[in-house]
């Protein structure tokens, strides 16, 4: 089943497998979580965010409306729900923790200097407003296009090249010096 | 100092090849929520008769035998459906006298102006959600007017638009409800018996 489409592991959870859900869980847990990571800034609510669009992905299954691109779908699910986690973590005021477990893995593969400068991403990326690091992210780390991203946020396209530009500037203005130095 | 667009390079690339540990337990805790919910029947039926099983013979005796049962059973069930039918209808006359057959499914007119669309569906709870339904295919009527008049049970809805089976357009006619598992806004409306 590892190596079964999408379309073919949902029909299978929709005729009552529950466990058959496991094999999407696994195939979109890594590559999503870097994005829940990005756009919320710590692991606690990027896995928090991560799990609730799967439990929603789930019960809401039958609605999916083209089970191959079931990955396509969950996405649009998590981004909404780093929407609604982002807001109301912003509302408790909270301030920006760097994950320990990520820079220690991190370290593992990259030398002290590529580590700092990841985490100054990190801490640029934080201080940017929500929806130009939602514009940026998508952009520039997702790799999509403009059209993809205004169906998926449900914002213009003249509003995301606004946002991503914005987001570009004010990271520019952030980290030239640590780059350059 | 490096030009502007090396920085955002740089950037971009060290965001792609950071991978975020996810907890070990991580797939485990979603399996314990998902076993929580109710579990998926869409296709249970279908299942089960379609699921292959073993059948055991049973001698011509035995067939002869349980046929004969069967038999017996299914006229006696059949008279007393007949018998419980006559002996309640005054019954409940009496206790709900304002009790109506279930209501058919009224025929609705759905509309959309879509200049450029090249297929244009309708979804909702009644018909499952399912853009591919052969009975909520819109037609295009000329002049970007698509529409399709289709049955929906009496009782409130929500539906919304499929555009080209991809893009989600709520009816600018009805009023809205936003679906909180997507954040888009789906139509609603209420469908009444006619008269």
């Amino acid at each position: 089943m590892e190596g079964s489409s999408d379309g073919v592991i949902v029909a299978r959870v929709l005729r009552g497998d529950v466990d058959a859900f496991r094999v999407l869980v696994n195939r979109y847990r890594d590559k999503y979580a870097r994005y829940a990571f990005h756009m919320l800034g710590n692991r606690e609510d990027a896995e928090e965010a991560l799990q609730d669009a799967f439990t929603r992905a789930y019960r809401s299954l039958a609605r999916c409306e083209d089970p191959e691109r079931f990955g396509a779908w969950l996405f649009r699910i998590l981004v909404n729900r780093c929407r609604t986690l982002g807001a109301r973590r912003g509302r408790r005021a909270r301030t920006f923790v760097v994950d320990e477990g990520a820079i220690l893995e991190a370290a593992e593969d990259h030398p002290a200097e590529r580590n700092a400068w990841r985490e100054e991403i990190d801490r640029g990326l934080q201080q940017l407003r929500a929806d130009q690091r939602e514009a940026f992210l998508l952009k520039y780390v997702e790799d999509m296009g403009y059209d993809e991203m205004s169906q998926l946020t449900g914002v213009g396209v003249s509003a995301l090249k606004m946002r991503v530009m914005r987001a570009c500037d004010r990271l520019r203005e952030l980290l030239s010096e640590v780059h350059s130095a | 100092m490096h030009d502007n667009d090396g920085i955002m390079k740089e950037i971009a690339r060290a965001l792609r090849a950071h991978r975020p540990p996810v907890s070990a337990s991580f797939d485990e805790r979603v399996m314990s929520a998902v076993r929580r919910l109710p579990p998926h029947s869409r296709f249970r039926l279908w299942s089960r008769l379609t699921t292959p099983r073993t059948v055991t013979v049973i001698p011509l005796s035995w067939g002869l035998l349980a046929a004969s049962v069967a038999l017996f059973a299914v006229i006696g069930v059949a008279r007393a459906f007949d018998d419980v039918q006559i002996a309640t209808k005054p019954m409940i006359t009496a206790l709900f006298p304002n009790a109506r057959a279930p209501q058919p499914p009224q025929r609705v007119q759905f509309v959309l102006v879509a200049p450029d669309a090249k297929k244009v569906a309708v979804v909702g709870d009644f018909n499952g959600w399912d853009a591919d339904h052969a009975s909520y295919q819109a037609q295009h009527r000329g002049g970007g007017v698509w529409s399709v008049t289709a049955p929906v049970p009496v009782g409130h809805h929500r539906y919304s638009f499929v555009v080209d089976d991809s893009l989600w357009v709520a009816d600018p006619t009805a009023p809205r409800v936003v679906d909180n598992d997507f954040g888009v806004a789906n139509s609603a409306m209420v469908v009444q018996e006619q008269k």
